[in-house]
């Protein structure tokens, strides 16, 4: 089911510009960056006033009774204790900052869950973990050790292990996702500079996992398509010749067949 | 109250003379005649000792040992990481140091740390003389023990469990770290588990039934509240983690296939059942820690809890939260976005009580007296660093940025300040209960030293992880930028580690030649520890505690131990409901407790064979060679220890605390023993539960309806249906006897229901020998492996029961349970929840 | 405490159910109508463990304090196995 079916109020913010918009690597560093001013902010304030009240009550020395201040005793039984509508207005307080919070990345979760099931442009690439390397698989069949992606456009990623469980990350695109095996698990990015980057294991999988990366490789388009013209005519015996002499074409046609269904 | 500190004379106190260290030869041997106690200065006293004191100093002690361990691996990870590459350690090395050090963290210092605490604190707090089950409570300690000892042996049969704390599928199964180390790391954690749950059974029991009068629930200390969810939540998070590591276990030693790479959603079945577990354990080793800062909060500030109920209010709520929140460790899972969506709502929802116990906290400082001496700077300290853990952890319930904050070090982090947070409070309460456990002051400046070595060590060996979040977890690669991070840490942790030297020579030092402590070394203090001396004397109390008046009174004074006559007994013994009870009450009358066993040592030893020696096996044999016949040897010598202490333990004549007890909310009518049993029923219901849900689950991933049944004829199993209730009416029917002191009616009807078990059994066996015939094996496939497990854990509880009822008849043949028919019933409690089990087993599995 | 004859009673009523849950097979329903035979067989088994429960186990005359203490372990796995299974439709 399109998950957007569910949430069809949550559709007018997302086209407001309240909510983070553009690359994941965007929206992650504008949600990021707000909840660290905050929680800053937060953590600052409620330290402060904690070690403030520490100092300010700090024992002088004075005997009890002088400051007309009822002390516990030993063997006392315990009261309700007042302060009730103090403590719910700092809860209500804390509970405003956090539920807006995390309400507001929720219409962010939603975009970012939803982007590439509409776009229809989108490059859709399989990837394999194995212990330990990665394997991608591009819609004409050819298999590669680098992932090749062009810039400026989005790719969606269909992610699963031949083994164990591993986690698929490429940390400068902000995107991330679980590698299970028997199961796929689907996300995207969308590179918008040309260069290389890495992609790595997230997750604990085995004596090889801490050297378990793969090369990102953002090309021009053109370079990208020509990279892609070849590949496909390695594999030409699968008969998709189209791509040779058309390989924008070539390549939306596969992806409309659908290798992974949009 | 009004001079407590120093309490009333404890003459004619039998054991109180020899609770002190000094003089222990006259008294120690006029105890050894009454309660079976050597004293203080002999070994074989801690071999013995059931007393809930000694069993909490026992694993405090043990806990720090286990601190040590962790901590030097943590050190061994730090020294690694201190440039990106390997260097000191190996690959799987590495990994192994990263693994135990989790584990052990964990499950074997974290929990039994608190747990020292809760044996010594909790029964004083409340005003009971032992737990209600004190030989359990002693064999929590030793199946502790010898768990962790287990694990370490794991390190030498090949390397031990190298996949994460977490465990996760498939890299757990044999086929991806094939040592027997490994097993052995599961199958100690399985043992860690049997300790836990005999533990939560005990404590549940004492916290309800064995209350002083007065001390109704709303009454009770905080850290006794904390202490109590805290078990409530351990009963059954831990089953559910039971099932799991069986279920692994039976992976790895058996060789089913849950967890295979071919079985469908194995990986995700794990994450579910860990996660199920994993979540409420963050709060199970957090809430202990929360309490120690409530107590010590109040005591250092001279004022009451701020909003007490509704601090309680609040972490009635967390607790039963805790159990709906577990997917948002499974993000980035293939789990559907609906549920994504529900549990980011429950994870928020958790996060507010947690904000009102902090603002209660802090509120409660105000118009204070503040004295910042040692446990109050940790337990200040303490939510300091909370605080960070909290703020950061909201970073986490954002979705978005949990998609890439999982697998780094913002989580490391984050975790960590709140985990380790925890711990420092644990260090504020153990300075706190030093001078109660050992009557020693210890040094205040050297407590200080170590503070503030401890705080600094602590924030540079974890704050810079935040800055450098993005290197991933359980790696010992990273980008050259964020070397100087890691090497902050690395010199906060070796800072964090030199600190707890401080205290070690300060603990130690002061136990030698301290001063000696009063009473009630704190002002302000409330609770009932503090109102007897330190160190308590063998009975706790001077008389039997009571806050009818409204505040503690110890009544009746010296000697009325048992006293009913003169704590208005007959209102209580009413109020405990049922006749048969007063009976025995009164026949016990007098009697002193127990406080020495030494089968608890024994079985525990047995129990850490048998483990061993089941470490052997693999795909359902022992290894080749002559390590296999080690390894069986082992298992069997470890079997014939464990059922003999299981006889030595049935037979030995122990008198635990038998009443009548002042608040019982709300078991009032339910005797000891008899919750005790129904309350590990319902951790045995989850433990069914969760190995149902796992069928169900398994199922639904491979197709319901497509699914084909492994017994091709529902016979066999209706066959087993007729036998198994018909069994359950001869169980009554023995009780029906017993009560009207027929012994040949309780005998038959015992006899008949073993040898309607024996024929469940042959039947069953039966139908799996055709089975196997027809070339169906328990490693087959997914299908196969729920139906031969499942059903396979219920004749092992079929087994268990039968031996039970060997032992019952016997003593029957004797003419025993016609005075006193409740051990029938409580065997029968039992047996009928086993039949229940089948009733759901037999559809499941042979018709639908 | 119940008497013999109601003990007795419901362990015919056991018998019986259990033969009736067998016989919804025999009869073809789970290939007919699978659901209706499943929701049909997994009621009778509920009905078994209530009367198991309540007077083998005799929780009937016990405080429901107990009850509680069991449905609640049954809820905790209930959660655990509804909602994990719903995660992954």
């Amino acid at each position: 089911m399109h998950p957007m079916a569910l949430f069809p109020a949550f559709v007018a913010p997302l086209q407001s510009g309240l909510v983070p918009d553009g690359g994941r690597d965007e929206i992650f560093r504008a949600i990021f960056v707000v909840f660290l001013v905050l929680g800053t902010i937060v953590g600052v304030v409620v330290i402060g006033y904690m070690l403030y009240n520490g100092y300010k009550f700090r024992d002088r020395g004075d005997r009890d009774g002088e400051d007309g201040i009822d002390r516990p005793e030993l063997g006392e039984l315990p009261e309700g204790g007042g302060g009730g509508r103090k403590l719910a207005l700092s809860l209500l307080l804390s509970a405003l900052i956090v539920i807006t919070l995390i309400t507001w990345t929720y219409f962010a979760l939603v975009d970012v869950e939803t982007r590439a099931v509409e776009n229809d442009d989108t490059l859709n690439i399989q990837v394999e973990g194995y212990q330990f390397g990665w394997e991608f698989i591009y819609p004409n069949g050819n298999t590669s050790d680098t992932l090749r992606v062009p810039e400026d456009r989005t790719v969606r990623l269909t992610v699963t292990s031949r083994d164990v469980f591993h986690n698929f990350g490429i940390p400068a695109f902000k995107m991330k996702t679980d590698a299970l095996p028997g199961q796929t698990t689907d996300t995207w990015f969308q590179p918008n500079e040309t260069g290389t980057y890495q992609a790595q294991c997230f997750e604990l999988c085995g004596a090889g996992h801490s050297a378990m990366n793969a090369n990102v490789s953002v090309m021009e388009p053109e370079a990208y398509e020509q990279w892609y013209a070849n590949t496909t005519s390695d594999d030409a015996a699968s008969g998709n010749a189209t791509g040779t002499t058309a390989a924008t074409a070539g390549n939306a046609t596969t992806a409309n067949n659908g290798t992974t269904p949009a | 109250m009004t001079d407590s500190s120093e309490p009333a004379p404890d003459g004619g106190y039998a054991g109180a003379t020899d609770e002190l260290p000094a003089a222990t030869d006259e008294g120690g041997h006029a105890t050894t005649e009454s309660h079976g106690l050597p004293p203080y200065g002999s070994v074989k006293r801690w071999f013995v000792t059931t007393n809930h004191k000694d069993v909490g100093i026992l694993y405090t002690v043990t806990a720090l040992f286990f601190l040590v361990f962790g901590g030097v691996l943590a050190l061994l990870m730090r020294v690694e990481l201190f440039a990106p590459g390997a260097s000191v350690l190996s690959a799987i090395g590495y990994n192994q140091t990263v693994s135990t050090h989790g584990l052990i963290m964990v499950f074997w210092f974290l929990s039994p740390f608190a747990f020292g605490f809760a044996n010594y604190v909790v029964p004083l707090q409340i005003g009971a003389k032992d737990l209600a089950f004190p030989r359990l409570n002693a064999l929590s300690y030793w199946l502790y023990l010898f768990s962790g000892l287990l694990l370490g042996v794991s390190f030498f049969q090949g390397g031990t469990f190298s996949g994460g704390w977490t465990m996760y599928a498939p890299l757990n199964i044999p086929t991806y770290t094939p040592s027997i180390g490994a097993s052995t790391a599961i199958l100690a954690l399985v043992l860690f588990v049997a300790s836990v749950t005999v533990s939560s059974v005990n404590f549940l029991t004492t916290m309800h039934r064995m209350r002083a009068e007065g001390l109704t629930m709303r009454r009770l200390p905080i850290f006794t509240w904390t202490i109590l969810l805290t078990v409530w939540m351990m009963l059954f998070a831990f089953a559910a983690l039971l099932a799991a590591l069986m279920i692994l276990s039976s992976d790895r030693l058996l060789g089913t296939t849950y967890f295979a790479v071919t079985s469908p959603g194995g990986s995700i079945l794990w994450t579910h059942l860990f996660w199920f577990f994993g979540h409420p354990e963050v709060y199970i080793v957090f809430f202990p820690a929360l309490g120690v800062m409530a107590e010590t909060f109040q005591t250092f500030t001279g004022r009451r809890i701020v909003g007490r109920k509704w601090f309680i209010a609040a972490m009635v709520l967390v607790a039963l939260q805790s159990f709906v929140v577990w997917m948002h460790h499974m993000f980035l899972t293939s789990i559907n976005l609906q549920i994504k969506t529900l549990f980011m709502a429950t994870t928020i929802g958790i996060s507010l009580p947690f904000d009102l116990m902090v603002f209660s906290l802090i509120y409660t400082t105000i118009k204070g007296k503040v004295r910042f001496a040692t446990p109050f700077l940790f337990t200040f300290g303490a939510l300091i660093l909370f605080i960070v853990g909290g703020i950061t952890g909201v970073f986490l319930g954002a979705v978005v940025l949990d998609y890439q904050f999982r697998g780094t070090y913002w989580v490391v982090a984050h975790f960590h300040y709140v985990m380790v947070g925890g711990v420092t409070a644990l260090i504020g309460g153990l300075y706190y209960w030093f001078p109660k456990m050992t009557g020693k002051m210890y040094d205040e400046f050297l407590g200080k030293v170590h503070f503030v070595l401890y705080f600094i060590g602590f924030n540079l060996l974890y704050f810079p992880m935040f800055v450098a979040w993005e290197t991933p977890r359980r790696v010992f690669e990273y980008p050259e930028a964020l070397t100087v991070w890691h090497q902050l840490a690395t010199v906060g942790g070796f800072i964090l580690g030199a600190s707890f030297l401080v205290m070690f020579y300060n603990l130690t030092r002061s136990l030698v030649d301290g001063e000696a402590a009063t009473g009630n070394p704190w002002a302000y203090s409330t609770t009932a520890e503090w109102a007897i001396p330190s160190p308590p004397p063998l009975e706790n109390f001077p008389g039997v505690p009571s806050y009818r008046s409204g505040s503690l009174d110890f009544l009746g004074g010296s000697g009325a131990t048992d006293g009913g006559e003169v704590t208005d007994g007959g209102a209580v013994v009413a109020r405990d409901g049922q006749a048969h009870e007063t009976g025995t009450q009164a026949a016990h009358a007098g009697e002193p407790e127990s406080h020495a066993s030494i089968w608890p040592f024994v079985l525990s030893v047995g129990a850490f064979f048998v483990f061993l020696g089941l470490s052997g096996l693999q795909e359902g044999s022992f290894v080749p060679g002559l390590a296999g016949d080690v390894y069986l040897a082992l298992a069997l010598v470890g079997g014939t220890i464990t059922m003999g202490s299981f006889v030595g333990f049935g037979l030995e004549h122990f008198h635990a605390p038998t009443g009548p007890f002042g608040e019982s909310w709300p078991f009032e009518a339910v005797e000891n023993t008899k919750l005790g049993v129904w309350i590990f029923l319902a951790s045995d219901v989850v433990l069914f539960g969760a190995f149902i849900g796992t069928y169900v689950f398994v199922r639904i991933s491979a197709g319901w309806t497509g699914w084909e049944l492994v017994p091709g004829d529902p016979i066999p199993g209706l066959m087993n249906t007729y036998l198994l209730l018909t069994s359950s009416f001869t169980v009554i029917l023995a009780l029906v006897a017993a009560e009207k002191k027929s012994r040949w009616g309780v005998i038959a009807s015992l006899t008949t229901t073993i040898l309607l078990g024996i024929g469940f059994l042959v039947n069953k066996g039966l139908e799996w020998n055709h089975l196997f015939h027809e070339g169906i094996a328990i490693s087959s496939n997914v299908r196969t492996s729920t139906f031969f497990l499942t059903t396979g854990l219920h004749a092992a509880h079929v087994v268990s029961g039968l031996v039970i009822a060997v032992y019952l008849l016997a003593r029957a043949w004797r003419g025993a349970y016609l005075d006193d028919e409740r051990p029938i019933e409580y065997f029968g409690l039992y047996w009928h929840f086993v039949d229940i089990v089948w009733l759901f087993l037999f559809p499941l599995f042979y018709i639908l | 405490m119940p008497s013999t004859k109601l003990y007795a009673g419901i362990y015919v009523v056991l018998f019986a159910f259990a033969t009736a849950q067998v016989a919804f097979e025999f009869v073809g329903l789970l290939e007919s109508a699978y659901w209706i035979a499943f929701g049909g067989i997994i009621v009778l088994s509920l009905i078994k463990a209530l009367f198991v429960a309540g007077y083998y186990q005799h929780l009937r005359y016990e405080p429901r304090s107990i009850t509680f203490v069991v449905l609640s372990a049954l809820i905790a796995a209930l959660v655990l196995t509804i909602a994990s299974s719903y995660s992954i439709t």
